[in-house]
């Protein structure tokens, strides 16, 4: 079985908000609204660090991290379990959906998810421009939405907007039940987290902090499952995440591939949105 | 049958009646244009967003689901032990109580973004879902209400030759026959109101999301509170319509009731509130004093208004002998429950979303009223104030419900006068 999870490395991170604009864009998120947020962890406001400079006697102990955070598609997903009408679900790829023509925008979800990734409808929704920049099922007012996982892009063989347009390739999709994915390469060679554990959620994103990655394998708009041949991660066994070096021939590798797959890997097919 | 075996509390609408009844009419009317206005523009209209998404209807439902035990217990608990205290209060608390459940139960539309989409919980249900039995037992609770206020009175409806009697006719074997329904149907009434307040609660205390909410202790405290207010609740309808009806209430029944209250009211408010959070307040603290601070004090004025205003002042005027034996001070007390309840219901939302899990700045956007490059769309803690709209709907749904109580008292004989077919033959004298 396919159980799509995202592996995010806080360490390549730069905070620079390509993923949240692109997931705007993909998505045709509504103004004022966010799916997928970049948080600073450090000061009391984005991108300020805590601490303090160490000039003139200060402790020299300033620090900050950007923690992105969208759905976090949980396996054991409150919002699915107190939907009343079955319109919040787990898809068998693992993704958690909404269906809006079903969602009666009771926002017992957003009560539920304790990470509030969930959004809802307060009025029409209204895009820049109007007819929005996405290729997605519109959503009317009145019900509740949020990260899909890109779903409309995933069933096509193309990874996330959020993960293609990551500069730092920072962001890895993969499924989580074939053991050769890189992201489960990842979650077994790092030192990884899920956010608020304690809950009992079972996220299926995980935050690489500590020792940074070598990141996303390919530069391919493609899933690393789609690509012609899987990436030189899954023959190099254990020595190959720690290796840097390694990371770079297997980039190259990786895009040399998916260009032989595809004619020009940067524009996505016909249905998969205009965020290039 | 004689017709004077019950009697009507309201025989006509004076002039008083008439502008109580204008006065219904007007809250309704501007409760139903709020909502057709909520409707066009979206719940933007209301105070709720993103990270505070539940609001004052959630919270009144709460409290009306509360209000809608006191009556049907009452009435119901003494039936099922072949017991006839509290007579005098049976048809007017069940009447009470199918007000409530409507109110609550109608509370939920406007709170529903998509309201013509609720056929969905009959179509495609999910079981885990609390909501879902929530629905279900609400609806079925406001079913027996209203089976169990007709077989109440079904018998007199037809003495007075009441078209609500529905054909039944007033005969002694009918009214012997009545008597075991009354009997069974006040054996399904008790754990149907135990687990509608339950359900209830467990709608919060299953959500490891919101703070406080997941307590397993939400459920018990949702039937103390429910008995607290719905008795509460009873007792100030039941001396209002004393004065300014022809319904009589019972003095000593009426004391006896306000004992119960103060009873309910220590184990809600002392006994239960003091298990919840001695606890916390013991793991998070190291001193004594400070420990014993964090558990007597409370974090928000709802807390006051809830333990102070509607938890202790009540309890020590019903706790003195000499005070309580007084109808304004049961009433005042009565009233004072009700109204603390009320923010004992705030106070649980507020607790579930004034604090964010993830607080990291910039925070959670809060949707609605975009309006350009300048608006601040985050914030990193939920903040709440109900609208003029909410209010206004809310207000119009509760008239309703005062609607429902006037005309019960108008149409349906809400008082027996004399005893001799109360339940299984007895003949308490009455009044």
């Amino acid at each position: 079985m396919t159980n799509y999870g995202l592996v995010i490395d806080q360490e390549r991170c730069i905070g620079c908000q390509a993923c949240a604009v692109s997931c705007k864009q993909e998505n045709n998120v509504p103004m004022g609204q966010f799916w997928n947020r970049v948080l600073t962890e450090g000061g009391d406001k984005i991108d300020t660090p805590s601490g303090g400079y160490p000039e003139d006697g200060g402790s020299g102990s300033l620090d900050m991290q950007y923690q992105p955070t969208a759905c976090q598609h949980c396996e054991n997903a409150p919002c699915v379990k107190v939907c009343p009408v079955n319109a919040t679900y787990t898809r068998d790829d693992g993704i958690v959906e909404i269906d809006y023509d079903k969602c009666i925008g009771c926002r017992y979800c957003m009560a539920a998810c304790p990470y509030n990734a969930r959004v809802f409808n307060w009025d029409e929704p209204e895009q820049m421009p109007e007819e929005g920049t996405g290729d997605v099922a519109a959503r009317p007012q009145g019900v509740v939405e949020k990260c899909t996982f890109c779903s409309h892009r995933v069933d096509e063989g193309l990874d996330p907007a959020c993960v293609v347009n990551c500069p730092a390739d920072a962001r890895i999709f993969g499924d989580l039940d074939d053991e050769g994915s890189t992201v489960s390469k990842y979650i077994n060679e790092y030192e990884t987290d899920q956010l608020l554990e304690d809950r009992g959620t079972d996220p299926k994103t995980h935050y690489i902090s500590g020792e940074m990655s070598p990141g996303r394998p390919q530069t391919s708009d493609k899933m690393e499952s789609e690509l012609d041949d899987v990436s030189p991660w899954s023959d190099g066994t254990e020595d190959v995440p720690s290796d840097a070096d390694g990371s770079d021939s297997s980039d190259s590798g990786g895009s040399h591939h998916s260009i032989e797959g595809d004619a020009d890997p940067h524009v996505p097919a016909v249905g998969s949105g205009g965020d290039d | 049958m004689a017709a004077d075996s019950s009697r009507i509390a309201i025989p006509a609408f004076g002039t008083k009646g008439k502008l109580w009844l204008g006065l219904l009419a007007t809250f309704m009317v501007a409760g139903l244009a709020a909502w057709g206005y909520q409707l066009t523009t979206g719940l933007v209209a209301t105070g709720m967003r993103n990270v505070f998404s539940w609001g004052l209807y959630i919270m009144m439902f709460v409290l009306f689901v509360g209000l809608s035990a006191g009556g049907l217990i009452i009435s119901s608990a003494p039936k099922f032990f072949h017991s006839h205290r509290y007579e005098g209060f049976a048809r007017l608390g069940v009447l009470v109580s199918l007000a409530c459940i409507t109110v609550a139960g109608l509370l939920i539309l406007p709170d529903i973004g998509r309201p013509e989409r609720l056929y969905q919980f009959f179509t495609s249900p999910d079981f885990r879902s609390p909501m879902v039995w929530d629905f279900g037992i609400v609806i079925l609770y406001g079913v027996l209400n209203l089976w169990y206020l007709w077989l109440l009175t079904r018998r007199d409806l037809a003495a007075r030759g009441s078209r609500l009697a529905l054909g039944i006719a007033d005969t002694d074997a009918g009214r012997d026959r009545d008597r075991t329904l009354m009997f069974w149907t006040a054996a399904l009434a008790l754990p149907t109101a135990v687990a509608l307040h339950s359900v209830t609660g467990w709608i919060f205390a299953t959500q490891i999301g919101r703070g406080d909410w997941f307590s397993p202790l939400v459920a018990p405290v949702f039937i103390a509170k429910a008995l607290v207010s719905g008795l509460g609740l009873l007792l100030v309808v039941s001396v209002l319509a004393d004065r300014l009806t022809n319904y009589e209430v019972d003095r000593e029944e009426l004391t006896s009731l306000g004992k119960i209250l103060g009873v309910f009211l220590a184990l809600h408010v002392v006994y239960l509130l003091a298990a919840e959070r001695l606890p916390h307040a013991w793991a998070n603290h190291f001193e004594f004093w400070a420990i014993t601070g964090s558990f007597l004090i409370g974090e928000s004025v709802y807390f006051w208004l809830w333990t102070v205003v509607g938890g202790a002042v009540p309890l020590v005027m019903l706790m003195i002998p000499s005070l309580r034996k007084r109808v304004s001070v049961i009433f005042t007390a009565s009233l004072l429950a009700v109204f603390g309840t009320m923010f004992e219901g705030i106070r649980l939302v507020f607790t579930g979303y004034e604090v964010a899990n993830i607080d990291l700045p910039p925070g959670i956007s809060v949707g609605g009223e975009y309006a350009g490059i300048t608006t601040d769309i985050w914030a990193t803690a939920g903040a709440y104030t109900p609208t003029l709209v909410e209010v206004a709907v809310t207000l119009g749904i509760v008239a309703f419900g005062a609607l429902i109580v006037t005309l019960g008292l108008k149409y349906v004989p809400i008082q027996q006068v004399d005893g001799q077919y109360v339940t299984d033959g007895g003949t308490q004298e009455r009044q």
